[in-house]
């Protein structure tokens, strides 16, 4: 117990510098899938035949194959088929790659859920607007879309929660986040080695950052509770 | 015919941020894409590392071969040496923390230049890297609970346990050549914490670094090291084919004829294990 308090201090700004790569890596994903999602969803449901098509097609294969799988193609596939180091080996590198493979995997799946949310909205609405004389664009933002929100809100809460624990999985290409700062001290880090206990501390983060997140996300919905 | 032309301008546009998404990427290194290019088509590795001004170096941390000291440097026996070798190449170093079970994919897609952490020069590296003469000497040690460490002294008294190894690393390679019971497990690190947590019986790591992890002042204080399985030696790994591990031999020969190399292990502990050269 004494070993632990002495060692404290140094584990816990390790991991706090891990977590700030863990948070960068979460809201770098959301700022980007949440629009690309919407894109997404609007070329799967698209009447052009080609363009829903390809669209499925790309959902299909990141939706089918492990995230883990994905960041590793992503950065080590232009160095090792391409001849062409694109992300280069340093740490900035390693992020930009790691960001590219979190937003195109959750965009995918956000934009199902969108999908979900858009389809929901009752068609009458669409066809009352179009007799009111409004435009296509007109009746989506004024019309479907604040429906649309309500209604993925707590689908979206369950991908957010996810996505925080998710971005654990970037350690395969070596990113370091939390976890990755954890396990530094068990094989030896800073004059402190063979220490387990930071490992099963990260926890706490993504715990707490979640409870965060929960309260976040429930006041949304209760917020959004004035549609009916 | 609205909604078609509304569909058309969605897909190219789709298309459009997916080309400039790489064209930015491309274009923000376009500078070491040359260099890169230079290094895949024409054979001179050393020539693509002084071109592109720094040698990448794979490491993990390892102490004491490359650890980071309080100031945050990289700082160890290896980490020295290879920041000496980047100066007589003229060229800056960059110690980059890798996940070792993907050495040989960082190595071939160029997003290091060479493995420099303690690496043992087993068949497995050998073949898929091209590696320089020995350096250091090391072994692989049985590590057990303390209060057991009496009964296993000797190699025909560990028939009886589990072992948990590195997947991969040359403690695996020895349990399996004896017949003995094991899980590998992801890191070295690991196999210690299943000893710790008692899901296994023992563990094989190497024997620098069951110096540094174990006994007083770790979190594994109830643990000891007791049989050595083999002995083995350290080398540095570059891409195959390259002529920096040519170089870098020199480089040892050279700093080992002056001293300097026997200098910097001494600073670390390491110069009882350090290979003439």
């Amino acid at each position: 117990m004494e070993l632990i308090a002495e060692q404290f201090p140094i584990v816990i700004q390790s991991l706090n510098i891990g977590f700030i790569q863990t948070l960068k890596l979460f809201f770098v994903t959301l700022l980007g899938a949440v629009p690309l999602g919407l894109i997404i969803s609007f070329g799967s449901m698209s009447r052009f035949r080609p363009l829903s098509f390809l669209t499925r097609i790309i959902v299909w294969i990141i939706r089918g194959t492990p995230l883990m799988i994905q960041l590793l193609i992503i950065y080590y596939f232009p160095g090792l088929v391409l001849n062409n180091p694109i992300w280069g080996g340093g740490e900035s590198g390693r992020f930009l790659a790691a960001s590219v493979a979190f937003v195109f995997n959750y965009a995918c799946y956000f934009s199902e859920i969108y999908r979900g949310g858009i389809q929901g909205v009752p068609r009458g609405q669409e066809e009352a607007g179009l007799v009111l004389g409004m435009t296509k664009s007109q009746i989506f933002f004024k019309v479907t879309l604040l429906q649309m929100i309500k209604r993925i809100v707590p689908p979206m809460s369950n991908e957010v929660i996810t996505l925080v624990k998710d971005t654990s999985l970037a350690r395969i290409i070596a990113l370091q986040e939390i976890i990755w700062a954890g396990q530094a001290f068990l094989k030896g880090s800073q004059g402190i080695s063979g220490a387990i206990w930071p490992l099963f501390f990260t926890a706490v983060y993504y715990l707490i950052f979640n409870g965060i997140l929960t309260v976040l996300l429930g006041r949304l919905e209760k917020k959004l509770d004035y549609f009916r | 015919m609205k909604r078609k032309i509304l569909s058309v301008l969605l897909c190219a546009a789709f298309a459009v941020s997916m080309m400039s998404g790489c064209g930015s990427d491309t274009g923000a290194d376009s500078g070491s894409n040359a260099g890169a290019q230079g290094g895949a088509s024409s054979e001179s590795d050393m020539a693509y590392v002084q071109d592109k001004g720094t040698l990448v170096v794979g490491i993990t941390n390892f102490e004491p071969m490359d650890y980071k000291d309080e100031s945050g440097e990289w700082v160890g026996f290896d980490a020295d040496m290879a920041r000496a070798f980047a100066e007589s190449l003229g060229v800056e170093v960059e110690f980059v923390e890798i996940d070792w079970d993907n050495k040989v994919l960082e190595l071939e897609g160029q997003s290091i230049d060479c493995v420099w952490n303690g690496m043992t020069l087993t068949d497995e590296v050998t073949s898929a890297m091209e590696c320089t003469r020995a350096y250091l000497n090391n072994a692989q040690v049985v590590v057990v609970p303390s209060d057991v460490a009496d009964q296993y002294q000797d190699t025909d008294s560990l028939s009886e346990l589990n072992f948990a190894v590195e997947a991969g690393s040359a403690g695996e390679a020895e349990v399996s050549a004896l017949g003995l019971n094991y899980t590998a497990v992801t890191a070295q690190a690991d196999a210690l914490m299943e000893v710790a947590g008692g899901t296994c019986d023992a563990a094989v790591i190497d024997s620098l670094m069951a110096a540094a992890m174990i006994g007083e002042g770790t979190s594994y204080e109830d643990l000891t090291y007791t049989v050595s399985l083999n002995s083995e030696e350290y080398g540095v790994g570059f891409r195959k084919g390259s002529d920096l591990a040519e170089e870098l031999n020199q480089f040892f020969a050279d700093s080992y004829a002056d001293g300097s190399m026997q200098e910097c292990a001494e600073k670390y502990g390491v110069q009882a294990a350090l290979i003439e050269q």
